[in-house]
């Protein structure tokens, strides 16, 4: 009864002892997220004002030209200047632009279609997202998948084939792989009519079915590469993994090879995968360009393209700019996770 | 201003004189001829049927380009255009097969002027509406509020000044009231002009700008830095973009980079147009791959594609699909030319340009553009459809040994550079020329090609590649610049007429130097400055046409660019499609003609 006591104190001393320092881990990882966010507030002023400068100092068309259209006079273009706030001059040019950019999200209007850049970029997030997203999931499953196989089975022919099929995915350039997969699969244009072909895009919420449909070829293609990456990635570290002592201590345990791989090699062999995750799909939601233009998918990418080719700036800044704060939350939740996934890893 | 404004004066003079007098015109002056390299069996813009079209259906247009600017008070290119023609009523209008004869529009009848040309009224058309949620009938005060808005620099329109400066009050003016500007009552329209340039003013209103704008609905989005009329804008022709019940156009007939809709106008009044507006609804999808697009378009159904088709899809449509494909051939497509400067530099000497002229192999260049399915080697500076090209020498061209050999004659061009007082036949001078070019395919290759052909005469060269936009508005255009060679610049004129394609590219007395030059030769010759000068005054399409033409021909004596592209601008469509092109407007599908089988 008395050990019975003594046990229950220690326990209890033990618990309080670890809840302490859970709340230290707790405050600690706080004070890390608090400041990888300033950080991230503070890079994304940086970009916003490299930018600016970018677009003010490199041998770019003068806006207000553009805008004034051939036959142009003098009056003409000093009225758009104005109109556009381009006669004032650059430090107040910079100020109203940081202005309106944090304190109201405002981040000017097309010198095209005068639409919000706010509105524009928010009308093509959904359809960007539903191609980065979807494809993450594609390539995870299927790199993950193919990576421990050909881990377990290294110097297999199944390996070889599967590394080799990598290697092709990974030189085959989206753009071109798109267009193939259109020529054989797709209803309109295939050889073989199976999917829905390029501009068949709907939202989710318009039609479910529909949305799914026309995103499958989208998502292999943009799951082809990175898949084939991640596999490459996931192969090699758990192959390295696996020859761990923790490995050979949990199989003398007698666990199941399968509890083994998946539990003890998987989890600590998939770190730089969730590394490189994060910053991939964050990389795509900018810069999926060349997917959307294929299939014809009103996403953020080809927003920017078509910004590009008309010298449309607010669009060019304000896409560049989205992209850029992706990236960073992207960097900031992928070091957060990861501190979650290894215990090992600690932040001071 | 003063050179703004005689461009202004001397296109629109020519213009209202080609419409005034397109009944009577002869084939000869406007009529389009056959163009070299057009298969058999293809759609001619030119000499298409108007009518005969089954109404009703959906069709589905694709392009790759976005539009640029739909509110009529600043439209000021093609795609905007095509937009324009189905939902907008000008004054006046060509109809698709024409780039000379207008047609009233808006306008009941032909303007009268009067007071020594100084004063311009025009009926307006009775039963016109606007689209909802303005519903009512147009009116004069509608034209009024029109003209009133293009001096707004909220609207910014790109060009008034050139075509309106004369008008009463327009040139301080901010956005109206414009005392010139008046609605006698409720269907007439009075303009009052300083100076007597009522032609040149009659003859700008085939332009956007004369839609009808209703005031009351549209002041509060005009007040808009910049305006915001183009996202709630009405219509007044046969389709309008499709809106919500607040008339709100922006994300919902109208997605920039994405999609675009248009709906039967049910305000239209069809014993009131002259379009038959077969279709239904047009559904514009934007952006995607012209490889891609192209091949649902010519195996699709009920599709045609707005922008040019990428060349395997041209060429496709060429060998298996000709009665798929159109060709504009001349009309409003435009030209390309190397423009060498005239005035700075040794391109000074007459006879190093013939050398320049005779050296260039012009097939090849326009090889590199798509060869003779989009082009047609430019062999003088008056195109197909335009009074006077016949005159200047037709398709073969002037009968002068540096322009006969399309594939450059390097004995030629040795002869001149003789001639230039190099006995070697090659240049020997120290300066290194500064050639600036466009840096986006194919225009980047034809840059590298003339800079090839400049080295092999012996010239030293100093290549800048830089976007096309750049290139205008940072060298070309900057006369300061100094640029010796732009190898890749052309022009397309807003009328159809010999002066609007002439004056402005090569006219010493507008090159302006507040950057936006458009002469970009820097042509400037007092003979042919007079000669222009002179000929602008010249009244009727068939004298005009010759007056012209001389000076056509002076141009090619004097050299003063080197000719290589007449652009032919293709667009394909799906076989169930009766497609019927805008030869004014480059051959662009006519939505407001063109039905589907």
């Amino acid at each position: 009864m008395q050990l019975r006591i003594k046990l229950g104190r220690e326990a209890r001393g033990a618990l309080a002892k670890d809840r302490t320092s859970g709340d230290a881990v707790s405050q600690t990882m706080t004070r890390y997220i608090i400041r990888r966010l300033l950080w991230g507030v503070l890079l994304l002023i940086v970009v916003a004002a490299l930018l600016f400068l970018m677009f003010r100092y490199l041998p770019t068309a003068d806006p207000a030209k553009l805008r004034a259209g051939r036959l142009q006079s003098p009056q003409i273009i000093a009225e758009i200047r104005h109109t556009y706030g381009l006669d004032k001059s650059l430090p107040a040019q910079f100020w109203l632009y940081m202005k309106n950019l944090f304190l109201h999200f405002n981040l000017g209007y097309s010198y095209y279609s005068n639409a919000p850049v706010k509105e524009l970029l928010f009308n093509r997030l959904p359809a960007t997202l539903s191609l980065v997203f979807g494809g993450a999931i594609v390539w995870v499953i299927t790199g993950l998948s193919v990576g421990i196989i050909s881990a377990r089975r290294a110097g297999s022919r199944l390996d070889r084939a599967s590394m080799s099929s990598a290697l092709v995915l990974v030189s085959a350039p989206e753009y071109w792989l798109g267009l193939i997969v259109l020529y054989l699969f797709a209803a309109d244009i295939g050889r073989v009519h199976i999917f829905p072909g390029a501009g068949s895009y709907v939202g989710l919420t318009y039609d479910p079915v529909k949305w799914f449909e026309s995103l499958i070829l989208p998502w292999l293609v943009v799951a082809a590469g990175s898949a084939a990456i991640y596999a490459r990635l996931i192969r090699g570290s758990l192959i390295e993994t696996m020859g761990e002592d923790y490995i050979r201590t949990a199989r003398a345990k007698g666990l199941p090879e399968r509890t083994v791989v998946l539990r003890h090699g998987v989890r600590a062999a998939i770190n730089p995968v969730v590394t490189v995750l994060g910053v991939d799909i964050g990389v795509l939601l900018g810069s999926s360009v060349l997917v959307e233009t294929v299939f014809n998918i009103p996403g953020i990418g080809r927003l920017n393209y078509i910004a590009i080719t008309h010298a449309d700036f607010p669009i060019v800044q304000g896409t560049v700019l989205f992209a850029a704060l992706v990236i960073i939350v992207a960097n900031i939740i992928v070091d957060i996770a990861y501190a979650y996934l290894d215990p090992r890893v600690r932040y001071s | 201003m003063r050179s703004l404004r005689t461009i202004v004066l001397t296109a629109l003079a020519a213009a209202l004189t080609v419409a005034l007098a397109a009944c009577g015109s002869s084939k000869k002056s406007t009529g389009a001829s056959a163009s070299s390299g057009t298969p058999a069996g293809v759609i001619n813009p030119a000499t298409e049927s108007l009518t005969g079209g089954k109404r009703g259906g959906v069709l589905n247009d694709v392009q790759s380009e976005d539009f640029e600017h739909l509110d009529p008070g600043v439209a000021y290119f093609q795609l905007d255009y095509e937009i324009g023609s189905a939902t907008q009523r000008n004054l006046y209008s060509y109809k698709p097969n024409t780039f000379s004869e207008v047609t009233p529009d808006m306008a009941e009848g032909p303007p009268q002027l009067s007071n020594g040309n100084k004063t311009i009224t025009i009926k307006i058309r009775k039963g016109v509406h606007f689209s909802p949620p303005v519903n009512r009938e147009v009116t004069a005060a509608d034209e009024v509020y029109a003209i009133d808005r293009v001096a707004d620099p909220n609207v910014a329109n790109p060009y008034y000044l050139g075509y309106l400066a004369s008008v009463e009050g327009m040139k301080s003016s901010k956005g109206g009231p414009i005392p010139g500007v008046k609605a006698l009552d409720k269907y007439t329209l009075q303009l009052k002009l300083t100076e007597p340039q009522g032609p040149i003013v009659v003859g700008s209103m085939v332009l956007p700008y004369t839609a009808p704008v209703p005031e009351e609905y549209a002041k509060k989005f005009d007040a808009k830095k910049p305006s915001e009329y183009v996202n709630y804008m009405v219509a007044t022709g046969p389709y309008m973009l499709k809106a919500n019940s607040a008339g709100k156009i922006l994300g919902i007939g109208y997605q920039p980079g994405k999609s675009l809709t248009l709906v039967r106008n049910p305000n239209w009044n069809a014993s009131t147009d002259f379009r038959p507006a077969y279709l239904d609804q047009i559904n514009v999808s934007i952006g995607g791959d012209s490889n891609v697009i192209g091949r649902q378009v010519l195996e699709g159904s009920h599709m045609t594609q707005s922008d040019a088709p990428a060349a395997p899809i041209l060429k496709l449509a060429a060998q298996q699909h000709p009665s798929q494909l159109l060709i504009s051939a001349g009309g409003g497509a435009g030209d390309r030319y190397i423009a060498v400067n005239n005035s700075d530099g040794p391109f000074r000497n007459v006879n190093l340009r013939k050398a320049l002229w005779a050296a260039t192999d012009r097939e090849a260049l326009d090889k590199l553009r798509g060869g003779k399915l989009v082009s047609d080697v430019m062999t003088h500076f008056l195109w197909n459809g335009i009074a006077g090209f016949e005159e200047a020498g037709g398709y073969p061209g002037p009968k002068v040994d540096y322009n006969e050999h399309p594939q450059g004659d390097m004995a030629v061009a040795e002869k001149y550079m003789k001639l230039a007082g190099y006995p070697s036949g090659k240049y020997t001078g120290s300066e290194t020329l500064q050639v600036v070019g466009d840096s986006s395919a194919p225009a980047n290759n034809v840059a590298e090609a003339v800079n090839q052909t400049l080295k092999s005469l012996g010239f030293k060269t100093k290549l800048n590649l830089v976007e096309h936009t750049v290139m205008y508005s940072k060298y070309c255009g900057v006369v300061s610049e100094k640029i010796d060679v732009c190898p890749n610049v052309g022009w397309i004129p807003d009328f159809g007429d010999p002066q609007a394609v002439l004056d402005v590219p090569f006219n010493g007395n507008l090159i302006v130097k507040n950057g936006t030059n458009s002469n970009w030769g820097l042509v400037n010759h007092a003979k042919i400055n007079a000669a222009m000068e002179a000929a602008s005054k010249v009244v009727g399409v068939q004298a005009r046409g010759e007056a012209w033409a001389k000076i056509d021909r002076e141009l090619v004596e004097e050299a003063v660019v080197v000719p290589y592209q007449w652009a032919k601008e293709p667009y394909i469509k799906s076989k169930d499609v009766v497609g019927v092109g805008q030869f004014w407007n480059a051959g662009t599908w006519d939505y407001a003609y063109t039905s589907l089988k």
